[in-house]
């Protein structure tokens, strides 16, 4: 009774502009108080703020977001759209499909899907602008392909599930990817079909302006270390044949990779890799990441000292947002569990004979209407304590921690279509923010179909769950 | 994320005060980025002493822990004054500009009041570690030195938060 009046009182305090952080905050501790004492409350607040923010899981998500904005300092998304462009863009909507490919790589050194979408509207926006493509598709595109930032890992939501859930960040990383690799495909497909129906959408551009530059000789040198070193090491034991394979692939399409993305898609394989393998900690990777990227973006003067200074304001604004929300969602978790809401709520749902995929699929419908009006970073840490044990209690024939996984990369696709779908969408208020020419409803217009095709793709990672953890299991 | 730019038509002292609170807080920033930026170093020294030497450095995740927090303390003050925090507006999107600063300056209020509370949660909280003498596992790195400079920023933020409700209040005034 006292966590629903707690809900409710906190849902009006985010209704009347309270920030969200404290928003849970405020009603945690009152709750906290009520249900245990007012002393009892300060003496865990002694030290929780502190340790809360003193947790090695969590210096994660600063560092991925340094990374990220480095990254975007650097110009990396410039680079890594104009490659796609020499790629694809001499298709018909070839362009929009090089946002979409280059986001794909960004989003594999930038963790923040804000981010990746500003960084593109940035970036890419003008080129499709000047190459007449039509304002809707382009933004929309942009705005979708921005949610590729959480949606390939490192991803900050997922690092916030798996804290939020005590599940492993490695293992859910490796679950997002073949997820993450099917949104790039679907959106896509989306353009190829929205273009076909309708070509002055997508005007051919000329051909001058995206010729392919030759691969200079040094990367062929560079693939052949590569796959010397793999066949090295396979001899000597170091690593199985599938990382065998997968070695000599990279090194052979080093040699095809364009010359100026090497280094992002150098540290893109080695921070992504480098987790999936066990061979550091999120973390570290993240660490690695940075340091690299920073290294790389000094070394080739891509980045001034007024660049990095910027970087690090820029996270410590979002590293700061995201602290206080979490700071919030720990106090209002810690009265929740007192109020005993999330195991009554498990057991009412185990006993009320529902199936268990009509509760999942209430679940994420519910999530799509909340994500519509709410934040969704939010979103996932106020609901996570409720619905996580309820999930946790139903039986799909799985263990309960391939549910656990399985539940986080389908809240991870709720949480991408929250960002895109009106009336709010943060990534639309982004790109819209940034491109003044076309009106918000046109951006609205042109991401709606793609969130068709992020809907058939929640279903069938629902409907077949191996999409999500056949990765996992092959790597463990 | 979502970010609402401070009245500029404030004019005058506020909006001296809210850019020279943007400097300080700024300034924050970037030490606590400094912080993130050696817990990266260090943790990539680690991995490559570990990974060449087989030696990385010992306990080092204890360091990344402390910096990891005084570094998010730091954070707080500058988002708050950049007014970085999320907000929903959908449902006052009705109201008056004034009607809306008025309740932001009032959140501000009560978002100083509990950081206020944090920060002497955090003071009583350095105290007792003092007296305990209550140290990290490996290292033996004592921990009240880090809540306590946790607490100090903690306290910081309740003047930003206080200042930028003043000049939200002075800009709806005036407004």
């Amino acid at each position: 009774m006292m966590a629903v009046l707690g809900f409710a009182a906190m849902l009006l305090l985010i209704a009347l502009r309270a920030p969200i952080g404290l928003s849970m905050l405020l009603v945690g501790a009152v709750g906290y108080s009520q249900l245990s004492s007012g002393i009892a409350f300060f003496s865990y607040m002694k030290t929780n703020s502190y340790h809360q923010f003193a947790n090695y899981t969590l210096s994660v998500i600063p560092l991925f977001i340094l990374m990220g904005a480095i990254a975007e300092k650097a110009g990396i998304a410039g680079d890594l759209f104009r490659a796609a462009g020499r790629a694809f863009g001499n298709m018909r909507g070839g362009l929009a499909m090089a946002v979409i490919g280059a986001c794909t790589a960004f989003g594999a050194i930038c963790g923040s899907s804000v981010a990746t979408t500003a960084t593109f509207g940035r970036a890419a926006l003008p080129e499709l602008l000047k190459a007449r493509y039509d304002g809707g598709l382009a933004t929309g595109t942009i705005a979708v392909g921005g949610t590729l930032g959480i949606l390939i890992p490192p991803s900050v939501i997922l690092v916030v599930y798996a804290i939020t859930t005590e599940q492993n960040i490695a293992k859910l990383f490796q679950a997002a990817l073949i997820p993450g690799l099917m949104a790039a495909l679907f959106y896509c497909i989306v353009i190829a079909i929205v273009v076909r129906r309708n070509p002055e959408l997508a005007p051919i551009g000329e051909k001058v302006a995206y010729e392919k530059v030759p691969s200079p000789y040094w990367t062929r040198i560079l693939s052949a270390i590569v796959a010397a070193l793999a066949i090295y090491w396979f001899m000597q034991g170091r690593i199985d044949s599938v990382l065998l394979i997968g070695l000599i692939a990279l090194g052979v399409s080093i040699s095809f990779i364009d010359a100026t993305i090497l280094p992002a898609i150098a540290i893109a394989i080695v921070v992504v890799g480098g987790i999936y393998g066990g061979i550091f900690t999120p973390t570290e990777g993240a660490a690695v990441g940075a340091i690299t990227m920073l290294a790389v973006a000094l070394l080739g003067g891509k980045l001034s000292l007024k660049d990095v200074f910027e970087a690090l304001r820029q996270t410590a604004e979002t590293s700061g947002m995201i602290f206080i929300i979490l700071l919030g969602a720990e106090v209002f978790g810690a009265f929740l569990s007192l109020s005993r809401l999330p195991t009554t709520a498990a057991d009412l749902i185990g006993n009320s004979g529902l199936s268990p995929y009509v509760v999942i699929i209430g679940m994420m419908a519910f999530y799509i209407l909340l994500g519509a009006v709410m934040d969704e970073l939010a979103m996932i840490l106020i609901t996570l304590p409720v619905f996580f044990p309820v999930v946790q209690a139903l039986d799909f024939g799985m263990s309960p921690d391939d549910v656990a996984i399985w539940f986080g990369i389908l809240v991870l696709i709720v949480v991408g279509i929250g960002l895109t779908a009106p009336p709010i969408g943060l990534n639309v208020f982004v790109i819209s923010a940034i491109a003044k020419g076309v009106p918000i409803s046109a951006t609205y217009r042109g991401v709606l179909p793609f969130i068709i095709a992020d809907v058939i793709r929640l279903g069938l990672i629902l409907v077949f769950p191996a999409l999500s953890l056949w990765l996992v299991r092959v790597l463990s | 994320m979502s970010e609402t730019p401070l009245p500029v038509e404030a004019g005058g002292q506020q909006v001296r005060d809210t850019t020279a609170l943007e400097a300080l807080t700024g300034k924050l920033a970037i030490l606590g980025g400094f912080l993130a930026l050696a817990v990266a170093i260090l943790v990539t020294t680690s991995v490559l002493f570990r990974w060449l030497f087989n030696a990385p450095i010992d306990g080092d995740f204890e360091f990344v822990k402390i910096a990891t927090a005084i570094a998010i303390f730091a954070y707080l003050p500058y988002t708050q004054a950049r007014r970085g925090n999320i907000i929903v507006d959908t449902f006052t999107s009705g109201f008056s500009d004034r009607m809306r600063a008025i309740l932001d300056a009032f959140w501000d209020v009560v978002y100083a009041l509990a950081a206020a509370f944090c920060a002497v949660a955090l003071y009583t909280g350095t105290m007792e570690a003092m007296r305990s003498g209550e140290t990290t596992m490996q290292r033996q790195l004592l921990i009240w030195p880090s809540i306590g400079v946790s607490a100090l920023l903690c306290g910081i933020l309740v003047l930003t938060a206080f200042l930028s409700a003043r000049a939200l209040f002075s800009a709806s005034s005036k407004g």
